[in-house]
């Protein structure tokens, strides 16, 4: 059997004195696709966020192994060179930094650490433009400053498209449905789906099932209390629509 | 109770008040000989306590032949230099730059010593006339050489009518203790447009004042941007008087402040009649123990009626030890006008260094890129190439600790 592209094992953190995970399992076998669904507050963005190494929360316990890898002890940035991307719930906005200039950064950031060259200026415009048509990102939009003033839509799109030019093996999405309506709910979802090769594995975080219609999941988890309380096919997230998630109170205590 | 006794004198202040009386200046020499210079009690110097900043006065420059080189070379400029004080012959000026000297002090009367000391001990005054349509970056690169020597030198700037052009002065020299006061008066004509850039990267030892006076006609557009980013005490005072309808001037300036040093930019503008406006904006970047003044003042006279102004200063501290002192100050007479001014200060954003490392950006990297994001306001409005990029090399050499 090949290594999972993702396996979190016994997962415990906290922030300050709270303790928001408490004993996470997930392996995600590459190529598939898995949804996280569960109520707010649950810990589903803390999942994400203890991911992709933000330092506001401390891990006590357990272990996450990216492609085999341990990379509890490696910066955010080293994670991104590993193959972790994160498309945030709500993207930051940086003033005076243009979009184009942020993307090239990163491009060649992640490069360097895996040993490549960098991009040449040509190179770097292709493979922008190209991404950039599929999510309806243009060239005006990438000269403004990353994320401000774009619309809701307009950030998640560009979410979508930065994982598109960094090709992580696994991505890791929050909430990328929240703010956006039908219509950019489609154009999201197609981008996202179009990055689906059989090989690159997603974890898609979400409390709607509205998503996971577009982007369809090869298991379903419940996340409840810092836990991951039951897990199934896509179906179990259209029973969770129906019923809600009052079945899994009390049960992961 | 007022000071009834003359204050005590330092050494600094000796030797200043020699060189005033030697200049001929028995006025200015008879302020410093009862005042002294300025300390945290004389409101205008709070934040920088001259008496207690400036030990030594150094004997006056002697007059040098050559600069050692430029501080900064901007490819295309047409660079004039001014050294210890002696304007210097340059290459043949480009159409519309006329070159000339003249003698004594440039700047309007007013009390304080930094302008009383420029007036008084300037004598060779670069005076420039400029008309048309001016392409090339006109550089005034002044230079401070050998010994610790203490320096005044003046420039007065006439753009004619309907004219445009960009002046950039820096200052620069050996890294001994100078003293430098420039002064430099602009004046510009009905609708003329114009970007004067002024940038210190003297050497440490160095105490650098330099004091800008403008006067915008009708409709002129000016944009300032001071950058302190080498002596160890800055000082740079503003003064753009807004005398035309229709005139703006964008008024902007940075200080980058490391370990030891203190810059001070401090800002008068004079709205004088109706239909004017100004946005001055400066950004402060510490880091170690350091200190950065930025003081903003806007005047509206009583007949000023819909001026439209507002200062901002914004702060970054890259250190807990650094200090950043904010001074607006508005002082309206007219009772129809749009007025404000608002500062804020703090580190670096946490969440948008994380978004930019979970990109795969590394943190020295990624800081680099908010820094530069967060003077991008400043610079991005430099729209001559070769001087932007002079400009983004300054800032980021200073980052890398230069």
């Amino acid at each position: 059997m090949t290594t999972p592209v993702l396996e979190i094992r016994n997962l415990h953190a906290r922030i300050e004195e709270r303790e928001i995970l408490k004993g996470v399992n997930l392996v995600i076998p590459q190529g598939e696709v898995h949804a996280i669904m569960g109520r707010n507050g649950s810990g589903k963005s803390t999942l994400s966020y203890v991911l992709a190494g933000k330092e506001d929360y401390e891990v006590t316990e357990g272990e996450i192994l990216l492609n085999g890898e341990n990379i509890l002890e490696m910066e955010p940035h080293e994670r991104a060179a590993a193959g972790l991307f994160l498309a945030f719930q709500y993207p930051i906005e940086i003033p005076g930094v243009a979009t184009m200039t942020f993307l090239k950064a990163a491009i060649n950031a992640q490069r360097k650490a895996r040993g490549e060259g960098e991009l040449t200026t040509p190179e770097f415009m292709r493979a922008v433009k190209e991404a950039g048509a599929q999510l309806n990102v243009d060239s005006d939009m990438l000269k403004r400053p990353l994320n401000v003033g774009f619309s809701g839509g307009e950030k998640k799109r560009a979410e979508i498209m930065q994982m598109a030019l960094l090709k992580p093996s696994l991505a890791v999405l929050d909430e990328t449905d929240s703010g956006l309506d039908i219509d950019a709910l489609q154009v999201v979802s197609k981008g996202v789906n179009a990055l689906r090769d059989g090989k690159r594995s997603m974890l898609v975080i979400t409390h709607y099932q509205r998503l996971l219609n577009h982007i369809v999941p090869d298991v379903v988890h419940v996340f409840s209390d810092g836990r991951i309380v039951e897990s199934g096919d896509k179906d179990l997230a259209l029973q969770l629509e129906a019923k809600g998630y009052a079945d899994y109170d009390g049960q992961a205590a | 109770m007022r000071q009834t006794f003359p204050v005590r004198l330092g050494a600094a202040e000796e030797s200043l008040i020699a060189q005033l009386k030697a200049a001929g200046a028995d006025q200015a020499a008879e302020r410093v000989t009862v005042a002294g210079l300025p300390t945290r009690r004389v409101e205008a110097y709070h934040y920088t306590d001259l008496k207690t900043l400036l030990r030594a006065i150094p004997p006056l420059a002697q007059a040098a032949n050559e600069a050692s080189g430029t501080a900064l070379r901007v490819p295309g400029a047409y660079a004039l230099s001014i050294v210890n004080g002696a304007v210097l012959n340059a290459a043949t000026a480009p159409e519309g730059v006329k070159v000339g000297k003249t003698h004594g002090g440039v700047l309007t009367n007013r009390d304080d010593v930094i302008v009383s000391v420029s007036n008084a001990l300037a004598t060779e005054t670069l005076s420039l006339d400029l008309k048309g349509a001016i392409e090339q970056v006109v550089q005034i690169d002044h230079r401070i050489e050998g010994e610790a020597g203490h320096v005044a030198d003046a420039t007065k700037i006439f753009v004619a009518d309907d004219s445009s052009v960009v002046v950039l002065e820096t200052f620069s020299g050996s890294d001994a203790a100078h003293v430098g006061n420039h002064a430099t008066y602009l004046a510009l004509g009905k609708n003329a447009v114009v970007t004067h850039v002024t940038i210190d990267l003297s050497g440490r030892a160095t105490s650098h004042f330099a004091t800008n006076e403008y006067h915008l006609a009708d409709g002129a557009q000016l944009r300032t941007l001071v950058i302190h980013a080498g002596a160890g005490l800055a000082r740079t005072h503003l003064f753009p008087k807004m005398e035309g309808e229709g005139a703006h001037a964008d008024v902007t300036g940075l200080n980058l402040v490391s370990d030891g040093q203190h810059s001070d930019i401090t800002m008068e503008t004079q709205h004088a009649v109706p239909y004017t406006s100004s946005q001055p904006l400066f950004k402060s970047i510490t880091r170690g123990r350091s200190k950065s003044v930025v003081q903003g003042k806007l005047i509206v006279a009583r007949d000023a009626q819909k001026t439209d102004a507002k200062f901002m200063h914004q702060g970054l501290m890259l250190s807990d030890e650094a200090e950043i002192l904010s001074k607006p100050e508005l002082e309206i007479y007219a009772d129809d006008v749009v007025c404000g001014h608002g500062s804020t200060c703090g580190k670096l954003d946490e969440d948008s260094l994380f978004y930019l490392l979970s990109r795969g950006i590394p943190k020295a990297e990624a800081e680099t890129i908010l820094v530069r994001g967060f003077i991008a306001e400043l610079i991005d409005p430099i729209e001559d190439e070769a001087l932007n990029e002079a400009l983004q090399g300054i800032v980021d050499g200073w980052l890398l600790g230069n």
